[in-house]
């Protein structure tokens, strides 16, 4: 009785948040649950990850069950998570069971995001998708507001969980990079077999997507309609591009002493920009670091980092850009530079992964590497430091690594475009004696520097005699490769007892 | 069975007469008397409140009579001691003693009785050679179990180049027995034939290994000895050099190396050490002192296969050394003048030093090496870095004492700063941090009204107002209890 009043509320309070048609649609939804559903559909994933040590092989397949919420277009929202190095996807109608084989279409691993459509013709989509309706998305919840996680049960039933956002803020999803807008929430979800991608529901709209519950807090975080919106959005012209970023870090000014060294007055605003990241919109736009950001598109920024949002209150400035300008705008940001105000504008830009030097993250694609006689070269990358775990801290050839990635500037200025590494060494004959090594930055083969693995490629092939000279960064600093010995070990690694699939992955 | 027991009875019977009036004996020679049990008081310095004296405690090891009221020990007996006694079975008076030599790097020191008489008539032991493989040994001292002296037997199982725990950064020739060797041996002779063919000093727990037990072979207490007469220890001298084993035919063929098994690269070269300005990476060793190197670094020393580095670890500074060495397929000589090569030693453990710091406005600064680290388990990535690649890639060259921030005191004057505990100093008030001496001097420039702190990896300065910090510290010194803002070591 509580939640069908509730609802009623919810449709009552709609109409102040200017969408006309959603006011009819949330009110007639309220009493008729089994019309609810009709949006839902499970989604069963097979993901099997790459092995980030031996690259040339995946781990096990992995099974995962999640929600997806139909959209326009016959098309099925789910995050990116539950699809991530998906070797196989399907949809499959709650209540009846029917699948379908579905696919990517376009996904955000940033966001956390990801749309999906059907794998199959035209006329098996139709059928599929014909007692469904698409949903639409809420970006309009505030602090206070209840939500309702969507979960089905075994004959498609739905199972609803309530619960109240108490706080709007900006965190980071599951892989590195900005923080997007989260909402926070609490309230008990119900424990089903569908374990990603849980929908929230404001209204009979699609307000948010569940990201992570602590059962033991009674505490949800959500992934929010306005992101969810801005991805939707992105994707509206067929190509994504995904959400800018200015690629800055900054310092709260709230220490007295240090506002006082950097001439700010007591009430004054800003923060200290502390580092500018190398090819992104804010370096382009001519941000250095040192000088104090006052505003980002006419929005102040206060000594802790955080604007006045309208619809918030307090928020971290970088949800300015992040999650209300696409590719492409244009920005303006006011500093501080010298003492003398200044204004700096600028087009939004993106930095995908692959143009990090030390790749951020990387699915579905399988990790570049080039094997050679047993030597096994590969590109750095954050999720292969990460597999070491606490062994980051103490393994000396890894805090080497570390330390280089920490510093991708200099590297990138000196023309490196990804730090190519001697990751392992397999035991074969051409590599006799080499089998201890491990985790050494390549500078240089056959005499030629090495940006990427391609350069690496192209080295091996610029072999003068019959001897590959490897240059490394670090102890031994020089490894002497036979040629001929190095291809017959090659045939063996492909056909023998390692059964490798191929040499090289360069794309 | 039978005689193990017997031997002990006999031992213990015979160290119950009075010093030099040991019965001569079968089983337990006059000289055995010389082997006592040294008893000690010591205070482990506090890294992390290091202006305090630090945790008092206490040890039991061996030592044995060698010369002239001198007995020989394991540096880590009398490491940090405050206080040393001299006890022998026989005897109810305990003898204070104090250090008269000690060497951390091969766990060696001599001590003597303060009174010099009491000693006096007492025989010395003498000492034999390094012990073949397979021969029987014993090993006397003090061990847990019991007050008396105990006596264990076994055979010599290796004899190698190994890692000496006490620093645990540095390695030498070790001889390794099934004899038990227990705590309180260390420090007590391994005996064979009558004479003291080595030292016993460490093992291994019984959950890693069994009967592995180690001494330190004569030719690493000869050396002590030797480079002791002159009344000072001047520590080993190295090479300084990783070797890569040549094991690969390419590389073989590439470094212009002949099929006989003769020479290995180099890996790796301190520019401080003895060879840092002479050799470098992709060089291959020949022949140490004519005596030629394998590929695997081995050289053959009175019959032995043993590392190329047991020819220098018995030599002493300003002795030469010969080099043969292949540069680019052609082969030269050299000689060199050996010196010792001191940075690697922070990155052991390091005893009877008072910890040294500077203090200023809670900012708590210390020099970084193995105990430091030890002490404030640190988990900062940039000072791990440091601390673990500080010889690897030589950043001793650019700052031979990096300074970490350890600690912040909380006041109001530093409240904003302490998030920033556990980094690495890189600059202050411009002046580049290089020693512990450094901060002192950059604090003390006061042209501006502000400190200005520049850590590693950490994107703000630190900024004091000068005025605040200098008020704030002498009542942070008072309400954290410490006497003194500085000890930056002996002038």
């Amino acid at each position: 009785m509580q939640r069908l009043l509730f609802l009623l509320l919810c449709g009552l309070c709609l109409p102040v948040a200017a969408q006309n048609t959603a006011k009819k649609k949330a009110a007639s939804s309220a009493p008729a649950s089994a019309v609810q559903s009709t949006s839902l559909l499970k989604v069963n994933v097979t993901a099997q990850p790459y092995d980030l040590h031996l690259p040339w092989q995946k781990q096990s397949p992995l099974n995962s069950r999640g929600l997806g919420v139909v959209v326009a277009g016959n098309r099925v929202l789910v995050t990116a998570q539950l699809v991530a190095d998906a070797n196989y996807i399907e949809i499959e109608l709650p209540d009846g069971g029917q699948k379908l084989a579905a696919k990517v279409i376009a996904v955000d691993y940033e966001a956390n995001l990801a749309l999906l459509e059907s794998a199959i013709n035209a006329e098996k989509e139709k059928a599929f998708f014909a007692g469904l309706k698409p949903m639409e998305v809420d970006a309009s919840a505030r602090i206070g507001d209840s939500l309702n996680v969507w979960q089905t049960g075994r004959v498609g039933d739905l199972i609803e969980s309530p619960l109240t956002i108490s706080k709007i803020l900006v965190r980071r999803y599951v892989v590195e990079g900005s923080g997007f807008l989260v909402y926070e929430t609490t309230g008990i979800v119900r424990s089903e077999a569908n374990s990603f991608t849980l929908p929230v529901i404001k209204g009979g709209k699609l307000a948010g997507m569940l990201l992570s519950y602590d059962s033991k807090n009674q505490v949800t975080t959500i992934l929010p309609g306005p992101i969810i919106e801005h991805f939707l959005k992105d994707f509206a012209d067929g190509e994504y591009e995904g959400f800018p970023g200015l690629g800055m870090e900054f310092q709260v000014t709230l220490d007295g002493q240090l506002r006082e060294y950097l001439g700010l007055k007591p009430e004054s605003p800003g923060v200290l920009v502390t580092a500018v990241i190398k090819g992104a919109s804010a370096e382009k736009a001519g941000l250095k670091k040192g000088d104090i950001l006052l505003a980002i598109n006419g929005q102040t920024i206060d000594a802790r980092g955080d604007y006045k949002d309208p619809r918030y209150g307090a928020l971290s400035s970088s949800h300015i850009v992040r999650g209300n300008a696409y590719v492409g705008d244009d920005f303006e940001l006011k500093v501080i530079r010298e003492g003398k105000e200044e204004t700096l504008k600028g087009k939004l830009t993106r930095k995908n992964p692959d143009d990090y030097l030390v790749t951020p993250y990387r699915f579905d694609k399988g990790p570049r590497y080039i094997l050679n006689g047993g030597l096994l070269f590969q590109e750095l990358s954050r999720p292969y430091l990460d597999s070491f775990g606490e062994q980051q801290t103490e393994n000396s050839a890894l805090l080497r690594l570390s330390h280089i990635a920490r510093h991708p500037d200099e590297l990138e200025e000196a023309g490196l475009k990804k730090l190519v590494f001697l990751s392992t060494v397999l035991p074969t004959p051409s590599a006799q004696g080499y089998d201890q090594l491990g985790g050494i930055v390549v500078n240089k083969v056959n005499g030629q520097a090495v940006g990427d693995l391609k350069d690496l490629d192209a080295a091996f092939k610029a072999i003068k005699g019959t001897t590959h000279v490897i240059e490394l960064d670090d102890f031994p600093h020089v490894l002497h490769l036979d040629a001929v010995a190095a291809e017959q070990d090659n045939l063996r690694l492909q056909g023998g007892a390692y059964r490798i699939s191929s040499l090289k992955r360069l794309e | 069975m039978k005689n193990r027991l017997c031997l002990l009875l006999l031992s213990a019977f015979a160290i119950a007469a009075l010093p030099g009036h040991v019965r001569a004996d079968a089983t337990t020679p006059p000289e055995w008397a010389g082997i006592v049990n040294i008893e000690v008081s010591v205070l482990f310095p506090d890294y992390r409140e290091p202006w305090n004296a630090g945790q008092p405690s206490g040890g039991s090891g061996t030592g044995f009579l060698i010369g002239k009221n001198r007995f020989l020990t394991n540096a880590h007996v009398v490491s940090n001691a405050t206080r040393i006694l001299i006890r022998t079975t026989d005897d109810p008076k305990p003898h204070p003693a104090k250090i008269v030599h000690i060497a951390h790097d091969c766990d060696l020191a001599i001590i003597e009785a303060e009174n010099p008489e009491t000693f006096a008539k007492m025989t010395t032991l003498d000492f034999g050679s390094i012990p073949r493989l397979n021969t029987e040994v014993i090993a006397i001292g003090y061990p847990i179990g019991g007050d008396r002296m105990s006596v264990t037997r076994g055979v010599v199982s290796r004899i190698d180049f190994r890692p000496y725990s006490h620093t645990s950064v540095d390695s030498h020739l070790c001889v390794q027995v099934d004899a038990a060797i227990n705590p309180g041996n260390s420090g007590g002779p391994v005996m064979q034939d009558g004479k003291v063919v080595g030292v016993a000093f460490q093992g291994f727990s019984g959950r890693v290994a069994q009967n592995v037990g180690y001494m330190i072979p004569v030719p690493v207490i000869k050396r002590f000895l030797t480079d002791i007469e002159d009344g000072r220890y001047d520590h080993y001298v190295d090479l300084a050099v990783s070797d890569f084993p040549v094991e690969n035919p390419a590389q073989r063929q590439a470094l212009g190396l002949q099929d006989d098994g003769v020479g290995v690269m180099i890996g790796d070269v301190e520019p401080a050490g003895t060879v840092g300005e002479l050799l470098k990476p992709g060089d291959v060793i020949l022949a140490i002192d004519g005596n030629p190197v394998l590929n695997n670094g081995l050289v053959r020393i009175e019959g032995d296969l043993v590392n190329m580095n047991e020819i220098v670890e018995r030599k002493f500074a300003g002795d030469t050394i010969q080099l043969s060495y292949l540069r680019g397929g052609k082969k030269e000589d050299a000689s060199l003048k050996l010196k010792r090569f001191s940075p690697y030693v922070r990155l052991g453990s390091q005893y009877n030093q008072r910890p040294r710091y500077l203090v200023y406005a809670g900012l708590v600064f210390q020099p970084l090496d193995r105990n430091l680290v030890d002490a404030h388990q640190i988990r900062d990535a940039t000072v791990n870095y440091v601390f673990e690649r500080y010889l690897t890639d030589k950043l001793y060259v650019e700052r031979p004492e990096p300074v970490v921030l350890t600690s912040i005191l909380p006041d109001q004057v530093n409240t904003w700063l302490t998030p920033y505990a556990q980094s690495l100093v890189d600059e202050i008030n411009g002046v580049t941090i290089k020693t512990l001496d450094d901060v002192k001097t950059a604090l003390a420039k006061n042209d501006k009204p502000f400190i200005e702190i520049r850590l590693h990896e950490k994107n703000r300065p630190l900024i004091l107002k000068r005025d605040l910090a200098d008020a704030a510290h002498p009542r942070i010194m008072q309400t954290y209890n410490i006497q003194e803002d500085s000890y930056l070591g002996q002038e």
